[in-house]
């Protein structure tokens, strides 16, 4: 019966619902998970790489973490193809809020103009909702650090922590547990790769994995953003004790 | 009921639009949102769901929005349709005042956010916003409360108290039965917190509400008013049941049942 | 749609990257032409500019926790006054002012088209847009109207404080739509009196107090020096508390030399 409601494009369904929409979400709980936390002096975005091989290249082929504007970064979960799409939108936005205004877009309604997108897709043109959901950190002087979380259906909200993709209900309930209130931004570097270790498959993690990035501070008050190398992740890995075996010379030295 | 509900809003040989009535069902999906008129203000009053551990509190997407200094609006239903609609809402509301240097008046806000929404139940390739509205405020040099209320369809009516969403049926019939003319400031928000409660039983953490008055901007009331106000009213219909009590006695107890205390 | 604002979507907009650097070379044409400027002939679209508008007078002083904006109160037609209370200032926001001159009805269609732009920002927003935001959209604005087939021909001045740093800034903005943040501007021939006065006696800690003393000495010097009557001032001053209009003494005889 749910047939008739649920092919083409984005109508309500009798119960008022919407399910292409549903479906989207759905599409997303499988892609690899991406998490972030909120610390009081940074952001940390951390997301499994589902397509690993010793021929990709580590440092141009991102495919999860992306950069969207000097005060902002983002994790992708879902359709990467419509990620891109989005990612782009994004980029010109802030863009041409920087040009409009010579100040950079407050995080909020960069999030804002994505997600009016997006909720755009789920009501006219006969067309498909875009089958990604985003976590974004960034910086501005309204509210400091920032994280959100936005979905198919155009809804976004603040978080402290927030995860996305496979598994995100039991690294939700993980964040839940260990999260400590104004904890720093190595704190939350470590909590991330402890969650991603318990959610992924595999109990041993390598760089080819995981992505990882922060948004911080520098000394001088500068906001910076930056995505990890693979030697960075590697350390971090090794610091605490998830690296693989081969690899792992002093393991269990937390910190 | 062969695909006249498929197509995007067609009538069904019945005489349905089918999408317009599944988008009332997405309001209906929504938190509540009231409204009440006083004699001299307007109250509203909505449902907030309560945030979870890791929510940042600082971002919290709020039921009730401004359109304009003097208008505002609570909305039920999908959050990202409000959102958009909103935005319409209030480019008209500056585009108004650009062109005929006045703020518009509510009713005419009213009007236009339902003709978007009328557009929507009969453009091609759309579907309806799932979203009732309640639109607030007064008109400029007037100091009579205006209530409105929107709906999926483009239909719009005035109200003295309405509200909308997650069994707005119940609290609807709640002020018919409670509303007075003339009610003052005090009266007013007690009434609108009173018929909040019917539906949520969860108390202040998770209710907010709104009130405009004349030439003044919107004042969004005080966690702890609203708890203040919660517990009066708790210890009043306490007493209220503790009369019924002892004044009924035991000889009809058939009464006692009756779902009143709550 | 009556609004501009910066929501469009395509590459397009990107065309704006190309605007800007002409407007670049706009503002270097503009230092060496101003309207009578000896010698130059304006091949502007409006040749009859350099009648009347520099005959306004609009002052601008910034000072340590505060901006005074000063505009005259003569609305003229050539040499003919047409009202002697003429506002020539608008509100943007909680924070921020803008004081116009310029073809007539181009002002304050230019101006309230901004007010309108910077209260939906605030609507939509739920916050205030800097001083800085809001003169670059204006510049933005008028490098656009410039190269349409109709310019808007309206100079600027604006002030405000800075919500979040609540430093005052002060911003120059001329028809051309160059845009220069400074510390006191003055458009129209109140520049060729008061500019040195300010030089001499403006420095970026002076108080309130001082900083109409200031403006008083500019006003002085306007009525000694200046041939036209412009009826006066009107004064509005933005603290970080808000808006103010501050009751100016404008009936002060003041004899020529």
């Amino acid at each position: 019966m749910s047939r008739r409601y649920d092919s083409r494009t984005t109508i309500f369904s009798p119960e008022g619902r919407l399910y292409q929409v549903e479906y989207a979400l759905e599409a997303i709980s499988h892609a690899g998970t991406a998490l972030g936390i909120l610390a009081k002096d940074g952001i940390v975005l951390a997301a499994e790489r589902k397509v690993t091989s010793k021929l990709l290249e580590q440092d141009t082929s991102a495919e999860k973490l992306y950069t969207i504007n000097d005060n902002m970064i983002c994790a992708v979960a879902g359709m990467n193809a419509d990620a891109n799409i989005l990612i782009n939108y994004a980029r010109q936005n802030a863009q041409r809020y920087l040009l409009t205004y010579n100040e950079d877009i407050p995080c909020e309604q960069l999030v804002r103009r994505l997600c009016d997108l997006k909720q755009g897709y789920t009501q006219h043109g006969g067309l498909r909702p875009f089958g990604v959901s985003f976590i974004y950190a960034g910086y501005d002087h309204l509210r400091q650090f920032q994280l959100y979380q936005s979905n198919p259906s155009g809804n976004y909200g603040g978080w402290k922590a927030t995860s996305v993709g496979a598994n995100n209900a039991s690294a939700q309930s993980l964040l839940k547990q260990d999260y400590k209130e104004d904890c720093d931004l190595k704190e939350a570097c470590a909590m991330a790769v402890k969650v991603l270790s318990k959610t992924m498959d595999s109990t041993k993690l390598s760089s080819e994995k995981i992505e990882f990035a922060t948004v911080g501070k520098t000394k001088d008050g500068k906001i910076y953003h930056h995505l990890w190398t693979a030697d960075e992740i590697d350390n971090l890995l090794r610091e605490q004790g998830l690296a693989k075996v081969d690899d792992e010379p002093e393991a269990g030295d937390i910190k | 009921m062969s695909g006249y509900d498929r197509a995007l809003s067609v009538f069904s040989p019945d005489g349905h639009v089918f999408q317009v009535e599944y988008a009332m069902e997405a309001v209906k999906r929504g938190t509540c949102a009231v409204g009440v008129k006083g004699k001299d203000i307007v109250v509203l009053g909505c449902e907030k769901r309560s945030a979870l551990k890791l929510q940042d509190t600082r971002i919290t997407p709020s039921k009730i929005a401004l359109v304009d200094d003097h208008a505002c609006l609570a909305f039920a239903g999908l959050n990202a349709d409000a959102r958009i609609l909103i935005d319409k809402a209030r480019l008209e509301a500056q585009s108004h005042r650009l062109t005929v240097e006045d703020p518009s008046s509510i009713e005419y806000i009213t009007k236009y956010i339902a003709s978007v929404q009328q557009r929507y139940t009969q453009s091609g390739g759309v579907r309806p916003f799932g979203i009732s509205t309640l639109v607030v405020g007064f008109d400029k040099n007037d100091s009579t409360p205006r209530l409105y209320q929107t709906e999926p369809s483009g239909i719009y009516s005035a109200w003295k108290a309405n509200a909308i969403g997650r069994s707005s049926k119940t609290v609807r019939e709640f002020l018919e039965r409670n509303h007075q003319d003339d009610m003052d400031r005090e009266q007013t928000i007690q009434l609108t917190i009173k018929s909040l409660l019917e539906v949520v039983q969860t108390g202040a953490k998770n209710i907010e509400v709104a009130i405009m008055a004349p030439g003044k901007s919107l004042e969004m009331l005080p966690d702890d008013q609203i708890e203040s106000y919660v517990k009066s009213i708790e210890t009043e219909k306490q007493e209220e049941a503790a009369k019924k009590k002892t004044r009924t006695g035991t000889a009809t107890a058939a009464i006692l049942t009756r779902p009143g205390g709550e | 749609m009556a609004f501009s604002e910066d929501s469009g979507c395509g590459y397009q907009n990107f065309n704006f990257f190309l605007a800007e650097k002409k407007s670049a070379k706009a503002v270097a044409d503009s230092a060496c032409s101003w309207p009578g400027a000896p010698g130059v002939k304006l091949t502007a679209r409006r040749s009859s500019l350099d009648h009347y508008f520099p005959s306004e007078v609009l002052l601008g002083i910034a000072g340590k926790d505060f901006v005074i904006l000063a505009a005259s109160k003569a609305a003229m037609r050539g040499p003919t006054v047409l009202k002697a209370e003429d506002d020539k200032t608008r509100q943007l926001n909680k924070n921020t002012v803008m004081a116009f001159s310029g073809e007539s009805g181009d002002t304050v269609q230019f101006a309230e088209y901004i007010q309108a732009n910077a209260a939906l920002y605030s609507m939509r927003n739920d916050t205030e847009l800097s001083p800085a935001a809001v003169a670059n959209f204006v510049r933005g604005e008028l490098a656009r109207s410039l190269r349409s087939r109709s310019p808007y021909t309206v100079n600027l001045l604006l002030g405000g404080i800075d919500p979040v740093s609540e430093k005052p800034h002060l911003y120059w903005i001329d028809y051309l739509a160059s845009l220069a943040p400074l510390p006191y501007a003055a458009h129209g021939y109140a520049q060729y009196y008061c500019l040195s006065i300010l030089d001499k006696h403006h420095n970026p800690n002076i108080s309130l107090e001082e900083g109409l003393k200031l403006l008083g000495l500019c006003t002085d010097e306007l009525k000694r020096r200046l041939p036209i009557d412009y009826k006066g001032v009107l004064v509005k001053v933005i603290t970080k508390d808000g808006v103010q209009e501050i009751p100016f003494d404008n009936d002060k005889i003041v004899r020529s030399a």
